[in-house]
């Protein structure tokens, strides 16, 4: 058969990776085992057979994943897969697949997906890797670590302890007690001819009653199983499973270079965000402090690039925020005294909504547990300026709106906080309103949560089932509207040169939170996270389940957009901006970004018709 | 329906004669009591020429394509070159084939019909324009079993055009080629030219057009065109 018949099938293939690094007769092969289908959306699923599973490979239209709740777990469009994860794992479907948009689809059968993993490693990883994140992604509201997406080469150590094959088990054991390591390499001429384990010690070298001067050869496993520096610890994970060993040798091009465990792999759980918090409450000096600080933009650039989800990314700059902030309190007391009396340090907006990103500015005020005479009054405006000027140091601007504790406007007794919020909740001024909206956001980050929590039900109180409130705060939150009009105006410019770009931030991640605060409040629901009050408001029936998922899919989805381009950015040298250049997009990513913008607008008019109807 | 006056004929066809021909009408005719397309098996061709006048240009190559329940599959794919009588001439431009290879493969015009005969026997086939691959088809049928040949098809041009007139489009000049027809359905282009990546083409286009109800739900008449 002439080779180039499929011409067009397998150019296709041979640009999408991992089938691009296929031989050019694999995939011929291939595309010869290939049958296409074509689905339309008005039978609204892909109809996926248990009995016969295949790989999915979409040519064109447009398909979402969702789990057996109906949750959303991928977007896909040309040149994305579905059905890998239960030819992987050989469990039934659990999925769906919905469609979108019409589109052509070639299934690749399993017997020819088994033998391309069996002979080609990284077409195995790609799909390996494309189900350990699909995994990632499948639960919403759910914690989940960072071993699926770390390297290997994270992990390792620096220091490499080998022996060589003609050393004794005696000499092995010593180095090996010495290093406090349970294993070592066995090198020959440099190359990686076996590994030597506390169980080989005691397996073929004890329980067989011989000496220690046995050579370390015949006690080792040799060709031990190995794994890529580049490896995920995913991988890692998956091969120590399979082959019941709790050590793998890494090498990189061929050469070992290290040893990773089971424990390392454990210990890694426990991960970066976690050690720069230590390393914060371990400082006892300002500079010091600072310069810990610095590490912040790596570290959620290392967030970002490990794909982890906004939401948790949100969540782990603030609790370094917070763990700051504390610090800061923490070393400001040893030098300024014992506080007069109990206050709270609280945080808003986006540290109180634990929702930071890069550039965050400052957000806080003091929540005192009585009134201040003149040397509290002292003490505090001291200890505030001290942290709030701690925090521009360490990368907190201060803020220009001058929502900072040292601020005497924001530094109050509970009873002054109190009447401030219950003033704002009788007398909705639309605009002192838009002003005061990042209030209602707060936390925490320092202090007796009693005081804290009895400012905040009081207030929620007021707020709760309140209609003349909650009404003008809705009016507050409809204010902007998200750039839907943008899209269409996009079509017609795609060829124009300069687009200013679509504010994620104001015309997309603010929103949501407008919204959410709106239902919240109206609940008495005390959350101020932007994803648990939506979850919340769920569980309280105040917002339809359906709706609900689409806005934490749409926060999530925006939310992403943003950071992901913060971090091209970043990477660019360029400053960090919430604009996204729309040129930047595949189509796909516009479509999904249109839809996410959809669900703002119709939760806007859905906000309206339920606060606003007699108004 | 006017399709009773060609099933009338095909009957009469087969009970004037008894050839391999016959045989293969007969094996159509379970195919054409079937209610819907569901259980119909299917295959979709494509035939390249030297030039659009049956009487003198010739087949230079076949393309086809089974399709079962649903799918097009590839794995049964066949692509067939067919020796002709002097040259290639012009065509070979658009067709990239050459006379040498013409010469190296081994049907003759002949055994090309009878070698696809074989490949669709049983099979309902799908064409674009049909007409024209008919017309080609029915003239060696008459060299070979010394009868045209009448056969029902489905087209995929016949049921695009029936659909744009249904939706009151103007039917604008070339909108019903092929490529034309796969754009409507957000098909994608595929620039090589060859009889099986044009049968693979047509099929895909017949996937999409009835792939917005079920298949046992698409009256088979309704996709018949009788030539």
């Amino acid at each position: 058969m002439d080779e180039s018949e499929l011409l067009p099938i397998r150019s296709f293939l041979e640009q999408l990776v991992p089938f691009s690094e296929l031989p050019i007769d694999t995939l011929e092969h291939c595309c010869r085992a290939l049958s296409i289908g074509y689905y339309s959306k008005a039978s609204v699923a892909v109809p996926l057979d248990e009995n016969n599973p295949m790989l999915y490979i979409v040519r064109s239209g447009a398909f979402e994943v969702r789990d057996a709740d109906g949750e959303l777990v991928d977007r896909l469009g040309e040149g994305d897969y579905f059905g890998f994860p239960s030819l992987l794992s050989g469990e039934g479907i659990s999925n769906q697949v919905l469609i979108l948009e019409d589109g052509l689809v070639y299934h690749l059968p399993p017997a020819e997906f088994d033998r391309l993993r069996l002979q080609h490693r990284h077409f195995d990883r790609f799909f390996n890797r494309a189900y350990a994140k699909r995994l990632r992604h499948e639960r919403r509201f759910k914690n989940r670590d960072a071993v699926t997406t770390n390297r290997i080469s994270s992990l390792i150590s620096a220091h490499l302890l080998s022996v060589a094959a003609d050393d004794s088990v005696t000499y092995a054991a010593s180095l090996m007690r010495s290093q406090h390591v349970s294993s070592a390499l066995v090198l020959d001429g440099g190359k990686l001819v076996g590994i030597l384990t506390d169980r080989d010690l005691r397996n073929r070298v004890l329980a067989e009653g011989l000496n220690g001067e046995v050579s370390v050869k015949l006690a080792m496993t040799q060709h031990p199983v190995s794994i890529d520096a580049k490896a995920l610890v995913f991988e890692a994970m998956l091969l120590m499973s399979e082959h019941n060993i709790h050590h793998l040798p890494v090498v990189e091009n061929g050469i070992p270079i290290g040893m990773v465990t089971s424990t390392d792999i454990i210990k890694s759980q426990s991960s970066q965000p976690l050690l720069l918090i230590r390393e914060i409450e371990r400082q006892q000096q300002l500079p010091e402090l600072i310069a810990v600080s610095r590490q912040i933009p790596q570290l959620l650039q290392s967030l970002i690039s490990a794909d982890a989800r906004a939401e948790e990314i949100g969540r782990i700059l603030t609790s370094v925020t917070d763990a700051l902030t504390r610090k800061l309190i923490t070393l400001n007391q040893a030098l300024l005294g014992e506080a007069p009396m109990a206050f709270c340090w609280l945080a808003f907006g986006s540290q109180g909504r634990q929702d930071q990103v890069a550039c965050s500015d400052q957000d806080n005020g003091l929540l005192l547990a009585e009134e201040p005479d003149a040397p509290a009054r002292d003490y505090f405006q001291a200890l505030a300026s001290a942290v709030c000027s701690g925090l521009n140091e360490c990368g907190y601007m201060f803020c220009p709106g001058e929502i900072m504790a040292q601020n005497p406007k924001w530094m109050l007794s509970h009873a002054r906080w109190q009447q401030k919020f219950f003033d704002w909740v009788a007398s909705p001024d639309p605009k002192a309103l838009m002003h005061a909206s990042i209030f209602f956001d707060m936390r925490a980050v320092y202090g007796p949560s009693s005081l804290f929590e009895s400012l905040q039900q009081s207030v929620l109180k007021r707020t709760k089932d309140n209609d003349i409130f909650l009404a003008a705060l809705t009016g507050n939150a409809l204010t902007e509207s998200p750039p839907l009009g943008f899209f269409r105006k996009f079509v017609l410019e795609r060829d124009g040169t300069e687009v200013k770009g679509i504010d994620l931030k104001h015309r997309g991640s603010a929103l949501i939170n407008d919204i959410a605060r709106v239902y919240a409040l109206s609940a008495g629901i005390a959350e101020v996270n932007t994803a648990k009050r939506i979850k919340r408001c769920i569980d309280a029936g105040v917002l339809s389940r359906k709706d609900g998922l689409n806005l934490a899919d749409a926060l999530e989805f925006i939310a992403h957009m943003r950071l992901a381009n913060q971090g091209e950015q970043f990477e660019q040298q360029q400053p960090l901006t919430n604009f996204l250049k729309p040129q930047t997009l595949s189509s796909l990513m516009r479509h999904q970004l249109r839809d996410a913008f959809k669900v703002v607008h119709d939760s806007q008019a859905a906000l309206r018709l339920k606060f606003m109807r007699s108004f | 329906m006017a399709s009773r006056w060609h099933r009338w004929r095909l009957q009469y066809q087969l009970w004037r004669a008894d050839d391999g021909l016959a045989d293969y009408l007969s094996a159509l005719q379970p195919l054409l009591q079937q209610s819907s397309l569901e259980h119909v098996p299917l295959v979709a061709l494509d035939l390249e020429m030297t030039g659009l006048n049956a009487q003198h240009d010739q087949i230079i190559s076949v393309g086809l394509i089974p399709i079962e329940r649903g799918r097009l599959l590839l794995a049964k794919a066949q692509h067939r070159l067919v020796c002709i009588d002097g040259s290639v001439g012009q065509s070979a431009t658009i067709h990239g084939i050459v006379d040498q290879q013409l010469q190296a493969s081994t049907l003759t015009q002949q055994e090309m019909l009878i070698w696809l005969l074989q490949m669709t026997y049983g099979k309902l086939m799908i064409f674009h324009h049909g007409m024209l691959d008919i017309a080609f088809l029915s003239r060696l049928s008459q060299q070979v079993y010394q009868r045209p040949l009448h056969v029902p098809v489905i087209d995929t041009l016949q049921i695009e055009q029936r659909r744009l007139m249904r939706d009151r489009h103007v039917i604008e000049q070339g909108s019903l080629r092929l490529h034309a027809c796969r754009k409507r359905y957000h098909l994608p282009l595929y620039a090589a030219h060859n009889a099986l990546i044009d049968a693979t083409a047509c099929g895909e286009l017949f996937l999409a057009q009835t792939a917005f109800s079920h298949w046992s739900k698409q009256p088979l008449d309704d996709y018949l065109f009788w030539f």
